[in-house]
């Protein structure tokens, strides 16, 4: 369940990427989960076979950070009114809105299309 | 039912030639100086030996010096042994087995005291895809954490329920463990502190796999492939083996035989071990003591023969207890040996045949050896280690220890010979030096009914013999300049000096 992203074929392209950042930058901050602490990652939904796993294989502190996170955004939601916005958290988020989670399902997903290609393996003897 | 006559004549003198004139009649000492020999060599600075048997099916095993006795952590070796064909940096472990199954082959790892072994079986065809797998295992397995946790551990643990239930490897581990100590004595697969304590991250792995799989650590050994043919894709596949990993060398201190008495209790079976120090390798070299495999022939106990309880001193002598099993068998490694009889069965049994058995040895020791039974037990010693070169896991195995420890490789038809040449005496000296050594007893199992050492007659204390030698030595040594001299030539006296290298004792 890794999400669609136009990342790569932006970065290849300078003007582009000049062009693309701002907007960007503009579009996380107005998403609004900054504000809460927390990262992209964790909004992806976790109701699927392949993320279940991914966070099982998560680092015993990255899975103890998630957690803490989710908690903080929750409370900062119910405390604030919506204009009191998570100032400390945000200016941590910016640097560290990393994907954590991202590459770990991207190994899982790789993994489940090898088995099915495997499985749709269609065996050629080769002239002798 | 078809008579005889109604069998064609040509039919008839087809049967005659096959069985009273075999076409290529071949003695034995034929076959074995021909077929048990391997060729070794070196190729990439891995050593390898291949035996070019012909038939369709190839055996290739990469032996590594890296069995319990030489862990750094407890259960370390069971844990290596579960990440093998696990991913790679190549490839996935889903692929390895895809493609091993494809060809049609069969890919394995075990572990024993002293070795790790990763085997593949497959078509002679595909040698060349099997080496490079091997060497790809071994030097570039990843030891991810994910495999680690869903794979290496629920796998190991059910291991270790499997292993709990069994009586008898828990009391053949244990007697390794009273017997040996420490290095032997480890136990051979992960217990319940190893899973909790110490086997925790699959780093620990990754570290002793760089030593356990270092190129002087390994050797890879093949039957039924052409010798240069082996060279030839070993040379290849291991040429960019990592050379970082040359420096690290895994030690184990040199065995020394302690013996002495354990006693878990158990709920389903009972088992009881009694061993003594027995004879190192054969495949070491020096020092091997046939007399000590005839002797676990002539005890036997297990029948080699169906239908029947056999004709072995033990299995004669307990023949007044059914329910009880009873079997002898002699374990060799590179620097110790272990004789051990195991009896499993109903407490009770085993209480009765026990005392039995150390009945039997005593009269062994006292030379009440029938001819028949000794020659008896000469051949079959004889055929189990000949069989025991023939059969391929445990030769490939053999010859892969041999070759690390860099001694002379697997002579098969000098073992025949050695074991051919003992007689009654030294077997009868032998079971004598058991007997007047320190036992190791393991009891398994309900332990109100099994018995202990003292109760079956194997005592534990100096004998009066040897307590006479001892007081008449020191009244000697306490004697004034002159006596004493005369006195000492009198007394016997004997030195025997050992010279230890790397764990192995150097020729005698």
């Amino acid at each position: 369940m890794s999400q669609p992203s136009f990342t790569n074929f932006i970065i290849k392209r300078p003007w582009l990427r000049r062009w693309m950042t701002p907007l960007a930058n503009w579009y996380t901050d107005a998403a609004g989960y900054r504000k809460l602490g927390l990262r992209a990652d964790d909004l992806i939904p976790e109701e699927s076979e392949t993320v279940e796993l991914a966070l099982k294989r998560l680092s015993q502190k990255e899975a103890y950070d998630r957690v803490f996170r989710l908690r903080r955004a929750f409370q900062v939601g119910i405390l604030s009114d919506g204009s009191v916005c998570f100032k400390a958290a945000r200016m941590l988020i910016g640097h560290s809105d990393v994907p954590y989670l991202t590459p770990i399902i991207r190994e899982i997903e790789a993994e489940k299309k090898e088995r099915e290609d495997l499985e749709s393996m269609v065996i050629k003897r080769r002239p002798a | 039912m078809i008579s005889r006559s109604s069998l064609g004549r040509i039919t008839q003198l087809n049967f005659k030639q096959c069985c009273y004139q075999p076409a290529n009649r071949r003695g034995l000492a034929a076959a074995v100086s021909e077929s048990f020999k391997f060729q070794t060599g070196e190729a990439a600075g891995v050593k390898i030996a291949s035996r070019d048997l012909t038939g369709p099916t190839t055996t290739l095993s990469l032996v590594a010096k890296a069995g319990t006795r030489y862990q750094t952590l407890p259960g370390i070796v069971d844990g290596l042994e579960k990440f093998a064909y696990k991913n790679t940096e190549k490839r996935s472990s889903l692929r390895i087995t895809r493609e091993a199954e494809l060809l049609g082959g069969e890919i394995s790892a075990y572990h024993s005291r002293e070795n790790l072994v990763l085997q593949a079986k497959f078509l002679r065809d595909d040698l060349p895809y099997f080496v490079e797998l091997l060497a790809e295992v071994a030097s570039k397995t990843n030891f991810t954490a994910h495999e680690f946790h869903e794979e290496v551990i629920p796998i190991l643990t059910l291991h270790h329920q499997r292993f709990l239930t069994s009586t008898q490897d828990l009391a053949h581990n244990s007697a390794h463990g009273i017997a040996f100590h420490r290095g032997l004595g480890a136990p051979l697969h992960a217990t319940p502190s190893t899973l909790s304590k110490y086997l925790t991250e699959e780093a620990a792995i990754a570290a002793y796999s760089a030593a356990a799989y270092a190129k002087p650590n390994i050797a890879v050994v093949a039957n039924g492939a052409d010798p240069s043919i082996l060279s030839k894709w070993a040379g290849e596949f291991f040429k960019d083996y990592p050379t970082s990993r040359e420096a690290t060398i895994l030690e184990s201190s040199a065995s020394k035989y302690y013996g002495g008495e354990e006693r878990t209790d158990h709920k389903s079976g009972n088992s009881l071990v009694i061993a003594f120090s027995g004879s190192r390798s054969f495949a070491t070299g020096s020092s091997y003591k046939p007399e000590i495999t005839v002797l676990a022939a002539l005890l036997g106990g297990q029948p080699s023969i169906k239908w029947s309880s056999g004709f072995s001193l033990l299995s004669k002598a307990v023949s007044g207890h059914p329910g009880a099993t009873i079997s002898t068998a002699h374990a060799t490694y590179s620097d110790a040996g272990l004789l051990f009889i195991t009896l499993n069965g109903n407490a009770n049994a085993i209480r009765g045949a026990s005392a039995e058995v150390v009945k039997t040895l005593k009269s062994v020791a006292a030379g009440e050896v029938s001819k028949e039974d000794f020659s008896k037990a000469v051949a079959l010693a004889k055929f189990r280690a000949l069989e025991a070169g023939q059969e391929i896991t445990s030769s490939l195995e053999l010859m892969g220890s041999g070759l690390i420890h860099g001694i002379k490789p697997l002579q098969l038809d000098e073992v025949a010979r050695t074991i051919g040449a003992v007689n009654v005496e030294q077997v009868t000296k032998a079971a004598k030096g058991m007997l007047s050594g320190k036992a190791t007893v393991s009891a398994v199992g309900d332990l109100y009914v099994l018995p202990f050492a003292e109760e079956i007659g194997l005592t534990f204390l100096i004998r009066y013999n040897r307590y006479l030698a001892v007081s008449a030595r020191v009244v000697r040594r306490s004697l004034k300049e002159g006596p004493r001299l005369q006195a000492e030539r009198r007394g016997e006296m004997e030195l025997k000096f050992a010279k230890w290298e790397v764990s192995l004792m150097s020729g005698e």
